[in-house]
């Protein structure tokens, strides 16, 4: 076991190298001179030699890109082109905290609902309530994170009045004085994985209700809600884990959408925001950290889901 | 095709959906003959009008244009970048994936780590940083973007669709044969992996039209005057409480035209994979 995490941990370690040169090649091959475009047009030419000197942009690229990375790892994200004389650092984590915040959020929200939907959708299969989930899944599912939040939105704040339409945090104030602005960015993105998850929950548990094991259970005459909770989920629960680990990545990227509709203050609307003002330091930011938090959740939902799968943990990590 | 026939009565929602997705191609192809409005004109007379007021089936926006006319152009676009990306994806998807996956080894090895690591990077997250980089949307350049990004996702289908069959009799017959590699994956494994991809095909289809959507609505897809449903929401978003209509018809247009699509792709799923 301990081989195969030290395995897995190295794996990730390379994949996190590898995305970072992708990364930088990526935004070195975006067009244009990123001296110029912080001057203006209106630059002399002295000028912006001066500043490619200082910015260091003469250097060949191996040994920008080693600068950029060992910034990185000593937390230095660099200055941000578009913003003068602002660390990125200074503001690139508060915005990471907001959005992991927002993510929290729905997560509490569509974990249990779509586990509790999906279940009630895998043992009921073929059913009136199993066809009526299953469509509320494929169709939430297949909206865009702005139309559900859009819907929302007419619903919640236009119609009821009950929530407000911007998540924007007023001045002077706290994420945790105005925790109403997380509930419809939080519901949009419960739209979208409730459809995932829940379809997911619903397979592996009509395949788990199939297996000989649970048919020996209900064969032995123990009640049905028995073999349910304390037979059958346990092992349906797996599939979803995997899926929800493996979608943690995806959720971050999801916010870019969700971010910019309610206008919340988090780490999608600053990519987007960065993105165009095409400042390169703060777009590599926000992408790395958008992918890093792809290959640790993936590699974590792989770990965790030896630990939780017996076969795998006693057999010494020979699985694939 | 009678086995999907037989499918497809038994499954009402996908024929809902098949009968959707051909209203939205009927209305791309007819529907801008038939409008009273174009797409682009600004009625100054008439902003923000409700729907049905003077003339405006589905009402105005905030500088006076047809809705309707704006949802029924934005569906061409939406419906070619779609289908196009979901073509090129899948095309250079199984020309990867099953080059990978037939040759396997080493060559194989590399890939998958490589399918990897592009994959770490959320489509939508790539084709926003490369087109906004560009400072170019066009429909070319939206299709080319979207599809190499959706490409590490089609090319992981197909190379598991061609591993599925590729040890069977019939291409160690072709092999003895001595046909061309080319000649046995494309001629001789593709038609049996076909199931598959077609699947991934209409499910890209819908993904793509989010994409789209997606990217539109952040500004960075389809720019003006091409109307773009995406597009159409933002622009609207500041009115939402005086003119809800403009927000929710755009919005309304996208989730029908992804919910149909998507019924479709379970249900080819269902038929073509799961069956067999």
């Amino acid at each position: 076991m301990a081989s195969l995490v030290l395995k897995k941990l190295g794996g990730m370690a390379l994949t996190l190298v590898a995305m970072s040169l992708v990364i930088f090649m990526l935004v070195e091959l975006i067009p244009g001179d990123a001296a110029q475009r912080i001057l203006g047009q209106s630059a002399t030419p002295e000028a912006v030699a001066s500043l490619r000197e200082a910015m260091g942009l003469d250097d060949p690229a191996l040994a920008r890109y080693a600068r950029w990375a060992g910034g990185v790892l000593r937390g230095d994200l660099g200055e941000s082109a578009y913003m003068r004389g602002v660390r990125i650092a200074d503001i690139f984590w508060r915005r990471v905290g907001a959005s992991i915040t927002l993510a929290a959020a729905s997560f509490l929200i569509f974990v249990p609902l779509s586990i509790v939907f999906g279940v009630l959708a895998g043992i009921r299969a073929g059913k009136l309530s199993d066809s009526i989930i299953s469509f509320f899944g494929l169709a939430t599912m297949a909206l865009p994170e702005f139309v559900s939040g859009i819907l929302l939105m007419a619903l919640f704040s236009v119609r009821l009045k009950l929530l407000p339409i911007a998540s924007m945090i007023p001045m002077g104030e706290s994420l945790w004085q105005n925790l109403e602005i997380l509930v419809l960015p939080a519901l949009s993105v419960t739209f979208v994985m409730f459809g995932y998850v829940s379809r997911m929950q619903r397979s592996a548990m009509i395949g788990v209700m199939k297996s000989d094991y649970v048919r020996a259970a209900v064969l032995k005459g123990l009640p049905r809600r028995r073999v349910i909770f304390r037979h059958a989920l346990k092992n349906a629960l797996l599939p979803t884990v995997t899926v929800i680990g493996m979608n943690m990545g995806w959720l971050f990227g999801g916010l870019i959408v969700v971010e910019t509709l309610f206008g919340y203050p988090g780490l999608g609307s600053l990519t987007l925001s960065a993105v165009k003002t095409l400042d390169l330091p703060l777009i590599e930011a926000c992408v790395l950290f958008i992918t890093a938090v792809y290959v640790i959740s993936t590699t974590a939902t792989d770990l965790l889901y030896g630990f939780l799968n017996p076969r795998i943990r006693f057999s010494g990590g020979a699985y694939e | 095709m009678n086995k999907l026939g037989y499918a497809l009565r038994r499954n009402p929602a996908a024929a809902v959906g098949l009968v959707a997705l051909a209203a939205w191609v009927v209305l791309a192809l007819v529907g801008p003959s038939v409008l009273r409005f174009s797409h682009t004109a600004m009625d100054m007379e008439s902003q923000l009008s409700a729907p049905g007021l003077n003339g405006h089936a589905l009402g105005t926006d905030a500088l006076g244009r047809d809705i309707l006319s704006r949802i029924v152009y934005g569906s061409r676009s939406i419906l070619s970048v779609a289908l196009l990306t979901s073509l090129f994806s899948s095309v250079a998807g199984v020309a990867l994936g099953f080059s990978a996956g037939y040759f396997g080894g080493k060559i194989d090895a590399a890939f998958m780590r490589f399918l990897d690591i592009l994959m770490a990077i959320p489509p939508l997250v790539l084709s926003m940083v490369v087109l906004g980089a560009l400072g170019d949307s066009s429909v070319g350049a939206l299709t080319l973007i979207v599809s190499i990004a959706y490409t590490p996702a089609t090319a992981r289908v197909a190379r598991s669709a061609l591993l599925s069959c590729k040890s069977l009799e019939y291409v160690d017959a072709a092999r003895l044969r001595g046909e061309s590699h080319a000649y046995i994956m494309f001629v001789e494994i593709l038609p049996n992996a076909i199931g598959p991809i077609l699947v991934e095909v209409t499910a890209r289809f819908a993904y793509s039209i989010m994409m789209i959507a997606s990217l539109g609505f952040l500004g960075v897809g389809l720019q003006p005057p091409t109307p773009d449903w995406g597009m159409m929401v933002i622009e609207n978003k500041t009115v939402i409480r005086e003119a809800p209509w403009a927000v929710l018809y755009p919005s309304l247009a996208i989730a029908s035209l992804v919910i149909a699509v998507s019924l479709i792709s379970d249900f080819l799923a269902k038929a073509l994979i799961h069956d067999e």
